[in-house]
């Protein structure tokens, strides 16, 4: 019974632990003298809501062991950039869905490849991603020829422009992540099903295809968004990053997904913080550093889980069997 | 009861094969064809001896000084590299920049790391035996290069690559590239030193009439806020000071601290105006300008956008050297004017080539 | 040869199975088959995995799936659940097609089908088992939770019920997806290899659950690796290499003669019913 009642406590004190650390973020470093001027609350808001949605829809990239999938789906969003500008100017809508466009077209195709031929996954994930991403580059280099094209900050897409970001970026991410919640929840009971046992959902008469798409649709939504942000190269990190460290706090898929997107919170609105507090720091690499703090230290330190407390047992185990010697 | 055989799922299989060797092929063919390739490729043999020189622009500042430097001159074949509103410092060569190159008798670019991603490829080509000239090195042989920027002169070992912004740098490349020119082809070596001082006399009352303008604006007011550091330069030709988001090349990703520093460095000094570029994305300026009117106060836009890294297309007044450093400096006096600053906008020099054009003054 | 009385009670009402049956096919039947398969062909890579298979199962049976590897067992219920394309045949349940029947089917899949570190707990695996039911954007609730703890009950798992299931043992772990299964409350259960790999307590306890579902008159299928164990368990036996051997009770089917057609040669280390003493 211990057992039980021990994890449940572990995860109510994990969860108000991060949740007060995300609260504490902003009034702590008002407090130790960081001026929150328009520009660094802005762009601490557009990262906070961009590390929550990532960080959470890419939990369920992390459990369908398709974290390459994040990467993939970002290198494979550059060509669409450079077509959508050929095509539309330079519009930042028509940007970002041909970001989009490309790259489900760039799932489809993973999927078609394994399907169609003996390559298994990852190996088809990293063809599009780097084939993909080739392209992208060639597009863009013929793209720089255009005498718009400089302006069109098409390169900034490649590693992300995250002090440019405004109001209206937020605006937009804010709306986002209230879509992507309610479809979360909506959608939750289905969505827990396909990514653990997509045999026995599919024998139960779930249209696994429809979920899959729909978890697809949420992640390229999520590395379209960011990629004003943190760009094409950096969004996995984002993306994985946080489900992958809150795996290591807590057992239950629902503390877990919180508890990422929490953590996406926290990354994103401490890389803002911290990128304005000296000139020549980067706000996307920022984000990601703080990320994978946070990964580093769940990984070595979290209970049950850390590889820290691994060896310590371990150690202990080898002491105390070690002295009782055999017969 | 026999089953039916699946014979349409036998064809979409086929189709769908084909589509994925397609998708293969193309990526493939992407791939390896023209797409940005940094190392100098091995093709292209030297000139022919078939009496033509053939000259290679980098930039559009070089192409424009070998077109002014080569007129009259018979047999000069001129390739620019870059087209107007292009980034220098990011600008990746491509193959049939390579071939140019290679095949060419002279190579003429800014230097100083403006083409920032050129420098293997200058370094090759000079093995190969190419001419390669910098625009910058009497300039800085001269000791006229400004390092770094202001702030960050201790953090920075590199020098400002903008040089050309002030004339009478310009003025030293225009005789520099005139004194290479006749020594390749000595046959017409006058003409091209004659084309040269004319061409220098052009500066120096350029120079004149812009340096009356921009210094009638008040001291305390000659600030150039801009997203790169490109008008150091400028501003040291004429009196001004710069203010710039990003550093000395637009490589540099800007950071919420570049940007906060710049809106502090704005209101602080009541700056008047600020200036978009015409080759760089304006995002960083635009969040800048939110920033500003966020904290109650003003901020306005130049009336036009700065000629920073390109020059404009040619043809066009902002196309040519003259025309282009012109047009900033109409940019800047008339931004300030309607800005409520007292300025001076000196008549136009009856001595210059090319006269601006009336959609300048409307 | 003397049939051998099975322990348990078969009193459940109107399956009256023909002992007689050999090789299942229509013409011998006087009953709705739970599960008709006709022609049935399946293909990986350009090979036949199952070809031309017929088979009919009668209603109430609880019915062993035997051959060598690669005979197509696990094959052949995924293609029955529609979680493979077939090439070629027709498949039915009580005489209807798979989408028909749907809620009357349950399934119990292999344990290695899953990845047992996914963050969930025993009865959150088991309530999974009512999410059809449930339907689109409902809420699982107290009734469900109450179904699912009963089906833990019948496996024996009530007290595992909020444990993290990468803390379970393969026991564990098969009784969860039995208990799963079970929720759903089916006419006729698949089950791919329950008793690979488990304790002795586990498949004692499995195979009584077994016993009690064909008492209460559900159809039973199991894919079984063990030819040990195939008399003392079921009633009914399907031999299978591609296609079907022999299928029919026990007594008659799992004969040495064509449990060695099936294996292809002679059989070490079995002895089948006819050869057992008592």
């Amino acid at each position: 019974m211990t057992l039980i009642s021990r994890s449940r406590r572990k995860d109510r004190i994990v969860l108000t632990v991060a949740g007060a650390v995300l609260l504490l973020v902003v009034p702590v470093a008002a407090l130790a003298g960081v001026r929150f001027t328009y520009t660094l609350r802005t762009v601490t808001a557009g990262g906070l809501f961009l590390g929550a949605i990532s960080g959470s829809i890419g939990s369920f990239a992390v459990l369908r062991k398709q974290s390459l999938l994040g990467d993939a789906l970002s290198h494979a969003a550059l060509p669409g950039v450079g077509i959508a500008f050929l095509i539309a100017g330079r519009q930042l809508g028509a940007l970002l869905v041909g970001a989009a466009a490309v790259s489900l077209m760039g799932v489809w195709f993973i999927s078609l490849v394994t399907r169609m031929t003996r390559i298994k996954q990852d190996t088809a994930m990293g063809i599009v991603l780097t084939g993909w991403f080739a392209v992208g580059i060639g597009i863009l280099t013929f793209i720089q020829q255009r005498p718009d094209a400089s302006q069109s900050g098409l390169d900034s897409f490649i590693f992300g422009q995250a002090a440019a970001i405004v109001r209206q970026d937020v605006q937009l991410l804010a709306v986002v992540s209230v879509v992507m919640v309610v479809i979360l929840i909506l959608n939750w009971k289905e969505f827990k099903l396909v990514t653990f046992d997509p045999e026995f959902a599919k024998a139960n008469g779930y249209r696994i295809g429809v979920f899959t798409a729909l978890i697809l649709g949420l992640v390229v939504t999520a590395v379209v968004m960011g990629l004003q942000l943190a760009g094409v190269v950096l969004m996995v990190g984002m993306l994985i990053g946080p489900g992958i460290a809150a795996r290591q706090w807590t057992d239950r898929l629902e503390h877990m997904v919180l508890l990422a997107g929490i953590i996406g919170a926290i990354a994103g609105s401490t890389g803002a913080i911290v990128s304005s507090l000296d000139t020549d720091l980067p706000t996307g690499p920022m984000i990601i550093l703080v990320n994978s703090a946070v990964v580093a230290i769940s990984l070595l330190f979290a209970p049950g889980r850390g590889v820290v407390q691994d060896l310590l047992r371990r150690r202990d185990d080898r002491k105390r069997f070690a002295g009782g010697g055999q017969g | 009861m026999r089953g039916r055989v699946n014979s349409d799922r036998y064809w979409r299989r086929a189709a769908k094969g084909v589509a994925l060797a397609a998708g293969l092929v193309l990526s493939s063919a992407f791939v390896f064809a023209g797409g940005g390739q940094e190392s100098p490729s091995i093709q292209g043999s030297h000139s022919a001896d078939d009496g033509v020189l053939r000259t290679v622009g980098t930039t559009t500042q070089a192409s424009d000084l070998l077109r002014i430097l080569s007129k009259g001159a018979e047999n000069v074949e001129i390739t620019g590299l870059m087209g107007a509103g292009v980034d220098p410092h990011l600008y990746k060569p491509t193959e049939r920049d390579m071939r140019a190159m290679n095949n060419a008798d002279v190579v003429i670019y800014s230097g100083l790391h403006l083409e920032g991603q050129f420098d293997t490829v200058f370094r090759a080509l000079h093995e190969r035996g190419v001419v390669v000239y910098a625009l910058s090195e009497p300039v800085k042989s001269g000791g006229f290069v400004i390092g770094g920027f202001d702030r960050a002169l201790s953090k920075l070992g590199s020098d400002d690559p903008h040089f050309w912004f002030d004339p009478r740098n310009w003025e030293l490349s225009v005789r520099g590239l005139a004194t290479l020119l006749a020594e390749i082809d000595p046959e017409q070596a006058e003409v091209y030193r004659a084309n040269g001082e004319t061409y220098a006399v052009q500066l120096e009352l350029l120079y004149a009439w812009a340096n009356e303008g921009m210094r009638s604006v008040p001291e305390g007011q000659r600030y150039i806020v801009t997203s790169h550091d490109a008008f150091q330069y400028f501003g040291a030709a004429f009196g001004w000071r710069m203010a710039a988001i990003q550093g000395i090349s637009t490589e540099d990703e800007a950071g919420v601290g570049d940007i906060q520093q710049t809106v502090d460095f704005v209101i602080d000094n009541r700056i008047p105006v600020l200036f978009i570029e015409s080759s760089i994305p304006p995002g960083t300026i635009q969040a800048v300008i939110e920033a500003i009117r966020a904290e109650g106060e003003e901020a306005r836009l130049g009336i036009r956008e700065l000629y920073s890294d390109a020059m404009g297309a040619p043809g066009t007044f902002g196309g040519t050297y003259v025309g282009m450093l012109a047009e900033n400096v109409y940019t800047i006096l008339q931004s300030y004017r309607d800005a409520g600053v007292d300025v001076v906008i000196p008549e136009w020099p009856a001595g210059l080539d090319i006269s601006p054009p009336a959609t300048l003054f409307k | 040869m003397t049939s051998r009385v099975l322990d348990l009670d078969r009193t459940g009402g109107s399956t009256g199975a023909d002992h007689s049956a050999r090789t299942g096919h229509s013409e011998n039947l006087t009953f709705e088959p739970s599960l008709a398969i006709n022609d049935l062909t399946v293909a990986y890579d350009g090979k036949p995995a199952i070809w031309d298979l017929d088979l009919n199962v009668p209603p109430g049976v609880l019915m062993g799936i035997v051959g060598p590897n690669g005979a197509g067992k696990t094959t052949l219920i995924k293609a029955a659940l529609n979680l493979i394309p077939r090439a070629a045949g027709s498949i039915l349940f009580f005489g209807r097609t798979y989408d028909r029947v749907r809620q009357r089917v349950g399934y119990v899949p292999q344990r290695g089908s899953v990845d047992w570190d996914f963050p969930t707990t025993v009865l959150d695996v088991v309530t999974m088992g009512l999410y059809g039911r449930v339907g689109w954007i409902r809420r699982t609730g107290a009734h469900e939770r109450r179904l699912a703890m009963e089906a833990l009950e019948q496996v024996g798992m009530t007290e595992f019920s909020d444990r993290q299931i990468s803390q379970l043992s393969g026991g564990q772990q098969q009784r969860t997806f039995l208990a799963r299964a079970l929720v759903q409350d089916a006419d006729i259960y698949f089950m791919d290899e329950p008793f690979a790999a488990v304790d002795a307590v586990t498949e004692r306890a499995i195979i009584g659950i077994l016993h009690q579902l064909r008492s209460r008159g559900k159809t039973v299928i199991v894919v079984h690796h063990d030819l040990q164990t195939v008399s003392d368990y079921f009633d009914w036996v399907t031999l299978l290499n591609v296609t079907v051997v022999a299928a029919g009770p026990v007594d008659s089917t799992f004969t040495t003669d064509l449990i060695e057609r099936t294996y292809g040669g002679r059989v070490a280390a079995l002895t089948p019913r006819d050869e057992r003493e008592n």
